[in-house]
């Protein structure tokens, strides 16, 4: 087997036994990503990752993360390494300081060798709205079937074991959905776990700093080594880090897990239904108990417009320093208004236009009050029936997607008025700050399809004890293209 | 008919911190052009604020020397517009939970008057903008520098009220050691809001706002002029049009800057990357009682306790660090009167002579405090003391040394020793006793003068003019 | 609440300083009235105007403040390096007026 189809914890085995070096698996993630057709990468960062991996001669044993090569969505500010979030408005745009979790994995030795593609500004869920176009599940060689998104490049390149895992983010679900697209281990945190200094903020109180694996163990030391406070991230927790892997491998007995009745009603699909089932069964045998609870049909059909509302609101303000003038291309113009307008008209795409302008009309002072506000107040109270829900259970236990990966041209993001309950229930996860993980459940034909596990904050160890329980019920360990039994 | 005016003041005072109100780019003044940035700055992508413990403590001092509630929970607002100096395109400030809030100031024109302050709140400046005929420049130093925003009530009348109100600020602003609250320099910026009513209505006039101020001074001669201005329009039957004006020094005239169009919608929502930040009692506590001492408490201890008069008061007071040079030497003496005559007389004409600030003066508060205990005590005369204060400063020594080095000997002031010099100069110039008798008065100088030369300069010069008179009269 | 018409959105367009298209502009509309119909729905919820508006996912009260010490800023190169309109060490624009 090649190295890089192996995960982060067989790989690093592999380095401390000197069968191969940084240096190798940094040339063959390089011809991966060069020879993928699938549209992940902005910028492959051949020459600086080779320099790299030049400088590592002695393997570090403790170090899971000691030259595995990694890619990293192109919202994380890089230094000296160009990045754009997909959009034209920040083209060529070179940062000059790395973000914090970009920082740590350096630190540890860890080697990125691409940016990868996103939806614009990472507003989207589709995978198609990039400024290079579509990206590709590498599940489907006709490339008719989509990623999803925003974290589409990341999901793809790992899918397709041109990395062990890469860096992406989670606002509405933007690393879980693709995660369940691409048979992943995608996972974020609670609110404020993982520092997003560098992170380019989409909607503040939702964004997460999240990544994709290919296994629980991964998922689990990888949080080890990016959690933790920040100073220069205010909103950065200051809760002691815990050792996240403690749980893994032991005993789910008198576990609670809970399952939300309304949502699983409303997944029409019988392959997922059917390994939704199985798991559950599965996980009674193993001395979880599992028990359906309620919430009200109107709260669910509230999290859709209550996320299109309140993060279009803070989108439009966290965008609103992309003027051309600072950094991106500069369009002349007579007036400083112009010189804006023309780089805003030109850099950003019609939907995120559209998006902006939702955003700024929900917080007009003559809306705020029916439409941002209220917004809010429908979040508290899906929160708070959520929080009700965890005084009595572990996690909370859902089917991730209603379909697997949907096909190119099937889904729209242009808002429909349907309700979408199955589409968009992860996004309870970031209205409360929930650590949540999907992974992989079952396959529809050749199309993989995820489960979602959600907990308490700051419950990660919990989280990832039942997910690493659900993983080897499953046996999907380090599933992606290459390993896949299809 | 008779108008009253309503004016409002909305006073921006940049705080002196060492470092900006939401990152850590150092804050200094007259810097090269964009050396004092940080990312976050200069808004790139990614960054995010964090808040400045040293301005929040400002802010409570500012706030508690106005008598101000102060919150003790710190929550931030964004306020959403576009603008050339607004890198982010947002600006972090306090909309709806202002760190301080209904206050007062008091007052003295003819009378004394309080005036109601509504608000004190924390935000960051915005970019610098160099003007050019064809461009403009910015400059990303000053974006982020700490301010503290105070909004009154309309509670001021008049142009003189005006004034006095922002000297009042200033003076709390720079004792407590908060900002250099220099108009000229822009630290500190007073836009004024006024309307006309007829005197005694209740409904409000429309607003004319005054912006760009540059001197107090100016801010009377504005508002004075509007007053006049607003007056001769309604008194012709004319409307005020709700807009911006400046004042132009030359024609000493408000004159029409831009037009105000609908409020602006600020789109205000608070500030999602700054958490909720719990004041403590003892924090706020601390930050009031570490609060350098204010001119007005100085003022009191000068006038009630120690003595001095008004004038005397307010020139030491004129300059903070002149008071803490009194102060320091009111340490060491109780002769506060004559200290305060010293540094208000000598003190000053020598720093204006040399154009020094008095950080540089060579003399220290103890030393000129020594001094003044010396004439006081009536060990030296007062021109003896002057001339130590002159040795001194031009040969950079102690009183001690100069008193040592001119050959100044303790002051004779035992009345028989002064009589023997006395009677021993009126024998040896019968002359002029003669000369007094006939109405010379210059005489008594010269006799006195004779008495000095004899005793090397000792004796007491007031006890021996009245010695020599008492001898002159029996004689 | 302010009406919602085309006008309205191109006035809103115009002051986050952008244009779109007439095409963009209808699509714009039906994606409101998507918008509306739903926050309307939720405007019925039981007890919705009881509670407080959400802005952090949970309560994170904090005490930290940073200490007041400057920090190395960036340097002019780095801090402009970006800008592709600029002139003796600062960004230039067209001239600013009001």
């Amino acid at each position: 087997m090649q190295f890089l189809d192996l995960t982060i914890r067989e790989l690093h085995n592999e380095l401390v036994k000197k069968t191969v070096t940084p240096l190798d698996l940094v040339k063959e993630a390089i011809l991966r990503a060069k020879a993928d057709n699938n549209n992940a990468f902005e910028y492959i960062m051949e020459k600086e990752a080779v320099e790299m991996a030049l400088k590592l001669k002695e393997p570090e044993v403790d170090n899971l993360f000691w030259g595995i090569p990694f890619a990293i969505k192109d919202n994380f500010s890089t230094k000296d390494i160009v990045t754009t979030a997909s959009s034209n408005i920040l083209a060529g745009y070179v940062p000059v300081f790395d973000a914090t979790v970009v920082k740590k994995l350096l630190d540890a030795k860890a080697i990125p060798i691409a940016k990868t593609t996103l939806d614009e500004l990472a507003m989207g869920g589709s995978g198609t709205t990039g400024h290079l176009g579509t990206t590709f599940n590498p599940y489907d060689k006709q490339h008719e079937h989509l990623i999803g998104g925003s974290s589409c490049g990341s999901a793809s390149s790992v899918a397709a074991s041109v990395v062990p895992f890469a860096l992406g983010s989670d606002t509405g679900d933007s690393v879980r959905k693709p995660a369940s697209y691409a048979g992943l281990v995608g996972f974020k945190p609670t609110w404020g776990r993982i520092s997003r200094l560098g992170l380019f903020p989409f909607a503040t109180s939702l964004d997460h700093v999240g990544y994709f694996t290919r296994s629980v163990y991964d998922a689990a030391h990888l949080l080890n080594l990016l959690a933790g406070r920040d100073v220069e991230d205010a909103t950065s927790s200051d809760i002691p880090v815990d050792d996240y892997a403690k749980l893994l491998n032991t005993d789910i007995k008198g576990v609670k897990i809970a399952i939300i009745k309304e949502i699983v009603d409303s997944i029409y699909d019988k392959s997922i239904n059917a390994a939704f089932q199985k798991t559950i069964a599965s996980l009674k045998i193993r001395g979880a108990k599992v028990e359906y609870v309620s919430i009200d049909r109107k709260l669910l059909g509230a999290l859709f417009p209550t996320y299109v509302v309140i993060s279009c609101a803070e989108a439009t303000s966290n965008n609103a320093n992309l003027d051309g003038i600072k950094f991106g291309p500069y369009q002349a113009g007579k007036t400083y208004e112009e010189v804006m307008s023309k780089a805003r008209t030109k850099g950003f795409s019609e939907l995120i236009k559209r998006r902006f302008v939702i955003g700024s009309f929900c917080l007009m002072r003559e809306n705020q009050d029916v439409l941002f506000l209220r917004a809010q107040k429908v979040r508290r109270m899906i929160v708070d029936k959520v929080n009700d829900i965890f005084k009595d259970y572990d996690a909370i236990f859902l089917p991730a997607s209603p379909t697997p990966a949907p096909k190119l041209g099937e889904a729209s993001d242009r808002l429909s008025d349907e309700y979408l309950i199955a589409d968009n229930h992860m996004v309870i996860g970031n209205f409360g700050g929930f650590p949540s993980i999907t992974l992989p459940l079952g396959f529809k034909g050749k199309l993989p399809f995820g489960g979602n596990l959600t907990a308490k904050p700051f419950n990660e160890a919990k989280l990832l004890q039942i997910a690493n329980v659900i993983e080897d019920i499953t046996g999907f360990y380090n599933l992606s293209v290459r390993t896949a039994k299809l | 008919m008779n108008f009253e005016a309503v004016i409002g003041l909305e006073i921006h005072v940049e705080m002196k911190t060492r470092s900006k109100m939401f990152s850590s780019a150092p804050v200094e003044f007259g810097a090269e052009p964009n050396t004092l940035v940080s990312p976050n700055d200069i808004a790139f992508p990614g960054t995010m604020p964090t808040v400045n413990k040293q301005a929040v403590i400002n802010a409570i001092r500012v706030a508690n020397a106005l008598h101000m509630s102060i919150d003790n929970t710190l929550v931030f607002d964004r306020k959403n517009y576009f603008y050339s100096d607004l890198p982010k395109g947002y600006q972090i400030t306090q909309n709806r939970r202002p760190i301080g809030s209904e206050g007062y100031l008091e007052i003295k024109t003819d009378s004394v008057h309080r005036i109601a302050i509504e608000r004190l709140h924390l935000e960051e400046d915005t970019c610098k903008q160099l003007h050019f005929s064809e461009y403009t420049l910015l400059d990303y130093n000053r974006s982020g520098v700490p301010l503290i925003e105070i909004v009154s009530k309309p509670d001021i009348r008049t142009g003189e009220e005006a004034m006095k109100y922002v000297e009042a600020i200033r003076s709390i602003v720079i004792y407590a050691d908060v900002s250099d609250g220099k108009m000229e320099e822009g630290s500190l910026r007073c836009d004024v809001n006024i309307s006309l009513r007829p005197s005694g209505a209740e409904k409000l006039g429309t607003k004319v706002e005054i912006k760009n101020l540059n001197s107090i001074a100016n801010i009377q001669k504005a508002i004075d002029f509007e007053i006049r201005r607003q007056e001769g329009l309604l008194l012709t039957g004319h409307p005020i049009i709700q807009e911006t004006r400046r004042f132009d020094e030359t024609l000493k005239e408000t004159v029409t800057m831009r037009v105000k169009t609908d409020a602006v919608d600020y789109k205000y929502f608070i500030e999602p990357n700054i958490t909720p930040i719990k004041l403590s009692p003892d924090f706020i506590n601390a930050a009031i009682s570490s609060c350098p001492e204010l001119a007005q408490v100085k003022e009191k201890r000068y006038l009630e306790v120690q003595g001095l008069n008004e004038r005397d008061a307010s020139i030491i007071l004129q300059s903070k660090d002149l008071s803490k040079y009194y102060d320091d030497a009111a340490k060491y003496t109780t002769y506060y009167k004559s200290l305060a005559n010293w540094v208000t007389g000598e003190v000053i004409a020598y720093l204006n002579k040399r154009n020094i600030p008095i950080e540089n003066f060579f003399i220290s508060p103890a030393q000129l405090a020594t001094l003044v205990n010396m004439i006081e005590k009536n060990e030296i005369s007062n021109k003896q003391g002057r001339d130590i204060f002159q040795e001194m400063l031009t040969n950079s020594t102690n009183v001690k040394e100069a008193k040592e080095k001119l050959n100044i000997g303790t002051q004779i002031n035992d009345d028989s020793v002064i009589l023997a010099y006395v009677n021993e100069v009126l024998n040896a110039f019968p002359d002029s006793i003669k000369d007094y008798k006939d109405g010379k008065d210059r005489a008594l100088g010269f006799l006195v003068g004779q008495v000095m030369k004899r005793s090397q300069g000792k004796v007491n010069p007031g006890l021996t003019s009245k010695l020599l008179l008492e001898e002159l009269k029996k004689r | 609440m302010k009406e919602i018409n085309k006008q309205v959105l191109k006035d809103a367009a115009k002051r986050l300083l952008f244009d779109m298209s007439e095409e963009e502009y209808d699509t714009l509309l039906k994606e409101f009235d998507v918008i509306t119909k739903q926050m309307d729905l939720i405007g019925q919820i039981e007890g919705i105007d009881d509670h407080e508006p959400m802005t952090f996912p949970f309560p994170c009260e904090t005490a930290y403040l940073r200490e007041d010490i400057p920090a190395k800023p960036l340097s002019k190169e780095d801090a402009l390096k970006n800008a592709k309109n600029k002139t003796a060490g600062q960004i230039k624009l067209p001239k600013v007026v009001g």
